[in-house]
């Protein structure tokens, strides 16, 4: 199982490394560069969403060239639609969701490349119900590489029960780092539009409260789900042959 | 509800939101953000009517978190109004954080209008031939969600009528009877979407041949419309290109001179933006007088 994975994954780093490269060194600075020219440099929101959304299309191209399974495809929109219901479960309580967590599992139980697609995906569809706005791509993109990282870090061979601790480390950095940093960049970018120190810092200290609670569900989940939530994936990995 | 600018064709749609949304979002000319706000919560009124006036009371709380960091800590210009802590507040930054909070207001307005008009069957017919796996796994998924739903509300009742149910002994014993649930409840999505799959397969998903559903159909009045739409983008772009839309703020407050061409592409820009507005009253007016008079 551990063997066919890896030489699946190495074919599709291939692949995207090919595809990441045309649009991380031709595309994104062609992009800032039209910003910079034509859009006087001022224009961050609009370059801004443009960059992110490029930057999740290889993502996407690697997984569709793949032809992904029936049952592959059915299985990754049961952990979305988990992470949908689990975000919809704690609507009332802010910033508490366990969506991170789901994701980082699905990430490391069927790889990095599912991952980040179930990350993207949950949040797509989870916004169907808490409203769609500017802040989509950017949450699709910072769930995804989330599962992402996840699958890459933890994803090789299954989990053992030494790891747990650093899964639920890594989830608490990432959603606090990763998923905080990103989110409050995004706020810099689209709303506060004098970019300088002080507009940094006041923007990530009031945004930090909320990455730290964030980031404290995220563990909170973790510890709780993650021990019977990859027995459950592995089994139905095994069961049916899985990816 | 399908009110008449949200029956056309998803890809009509679809360019109108992409210019509304993209012009909105980086013409910091006050004329054009004022026009892009009001056509905007307009439409907003239309199809949500009072609910509305909530989107816009939500969205004014981060515009002015925005607006006030925006100028508390710009120092730009040169029309120093007062002193705080020795730091200068300026007119030019001033009235820049008021149009970036306008242009932000316009933009999250738009999309409280493109939640309600672009629903998931849109999406569907536009990116299913796009990406046919991934558009699928965004359907199955919406599908997924109240199915799931039904079964936790099965399993909740299973689980209280054997003494498991989640009001029952002290906050432990609920909690992990929760648990036990959501445990079912996963195991049994895992488990139902491979029989789906399993299902899909059987029936001949993926062969060769194999056409998927779409309810929608590029008709004339879609062809027409989106002439219209591109006709006023083209305008308005070749303005932008000429420089009509160009507002500096920074040192000083520099907008380009009024002008009868600048003035078209303000018109054009009111049409473009007012489009659905005066596409979906035109609509109901007609439907309106032809049921008057039978």
């Amino acid at each position: 199982m551990s063997r066919f994975e890896g030489k699946s994954l190495k074919s599709l780093l291939n692949k995207r490394t090919i595809l990441s490269f045309l649009i991380i060194l031709i595309l994104v600075p062609a992009v800032i560069a039209f910003g910079i020219v034509f859009l006087d440099d001022r224009k961050y929101y609009l370059i801004s969403l443009l960059i992110i959304l490029l930057t999740m299309i290889p993502f996407f191209l690697s997984f569709e060239s793949r032809r992904p399974s029936a049952r592959e495809l059915a299985v990754l929109a049961a952990m979305c639609t988990v992470g949908v219901a689990g975000r919809g479960a704690f609507f009332m309580v802010p910033q508490f969701k366990p969506m991170v967590s789901v994701v980082i599992i699905t990430g490391i139980c069927f790889g990095a490349e599912s991952g980040f697609l179930t990350g993207a995906m949950t949040a797509f569809v989870s916004n169907f119900f808490f409203g769609q706005g500017p802040w989509t791509p950017w949450q699709m993109f910072c769930c995804g590489i989330i599962g992402f990282l996840a699958g890459l870090i933890f994803g090789r061979r299954p989990l053992t029960k030494r790891e747990h601790p650093f899964v639920i480390i890594f989830g608490g950095v990432s959603t606090l780092i990763i998923y905080g940093g990103l989110m409050n960049l995004s706020t810099l970018l689209s709303s506060v539009m004098t970019i300088n120190l002080q507009t940094v810092i006041s923007v990530y200290a009031s945004g930090l409260p909320f990455d730290l609670v964030h980031a404290a569900a995220t563990v909170f989940f973790l510890i709780i789900a993650l021990k019977p939530l990859t027995e459950k994936l592995y089994r139905i990995k095994i069961k049916y042959g899985l990816l | 509800m399908n009110t008449p600018f949200a029956s056309l064709h998803p890809f009509v749609l679809l360019v109108f939101f992409l210019f509304a949304a993209g012009f909105s979002m980086f013409l910091m000319h006050p004329v054009f953000l004022v026009i892009s706000f009001i056509c905007a919560f307009g439409y907003s009124v239309y199809l949500k009517g009072k609910k509305a006036f909530k989107t816009l009371g939500m969205s004014l709380l981060l515009v002015i978190f925005a607006a006030v960091i925006n100028a508390a800590f710009n120092h730009e210009g040169f029309t120093i109004l007062l002193y705080v802590n020795d730091n200068p507040i300026t007119l030019e930054s001033l009235i820049y954080s008021l149009a970036a909070a306008l242009m932000l207001l316009g933009v999250l307005m738009w999309f409280s209008c493109l939640n309600e008009v672009m629903t998931s069957d849109k999406l569907m017919c536009l990116f299913g031939k796009l990406s046919p796996s991934i558009a699928l796994l965004f359907s199955m998924t919406l599908r997924f969600v109240p199915r799931f739903n039904r079964q936790l509300k099965k399993t909740v009742s299973a689980q209280k009528s054997i003494g498991r149910g989640l009001d029952e002994g002290g906050f432990f014993t609920k909690a992990g009877n929760g648990v036990k649930i959501l445990s079912i409840l996963i195991t049994w999505a895992l488990e139902n979407a491979v029989e789906t799959a399993d299902s899909m397969k059987s029936r001949g998903w993926g062969l060769r041949g194999r056409t998927s559903f779409s309810g929608f159909r590029f008709d004339r009045r879609d062809g027409l419309s989106l002439a219209v739409l591109l006709l006023l983008i083209f305008i308005i772009s070749a303005g932008i290109a000429v420089g009509a839309g160009d507002a500096k703020y920074y040192p000083a407050i520099v907008f380009p001179e009024f002008s009868f061409f600048g003035l078209t592409i303000y018109i054009s820009y009111f049409l473009l933006m007012a489009f659905p507005l005066i596409f979906s009253l035109t609509e109901d007016f007609k439907w309106y007088r032809s049921k008057s008079k039978i």
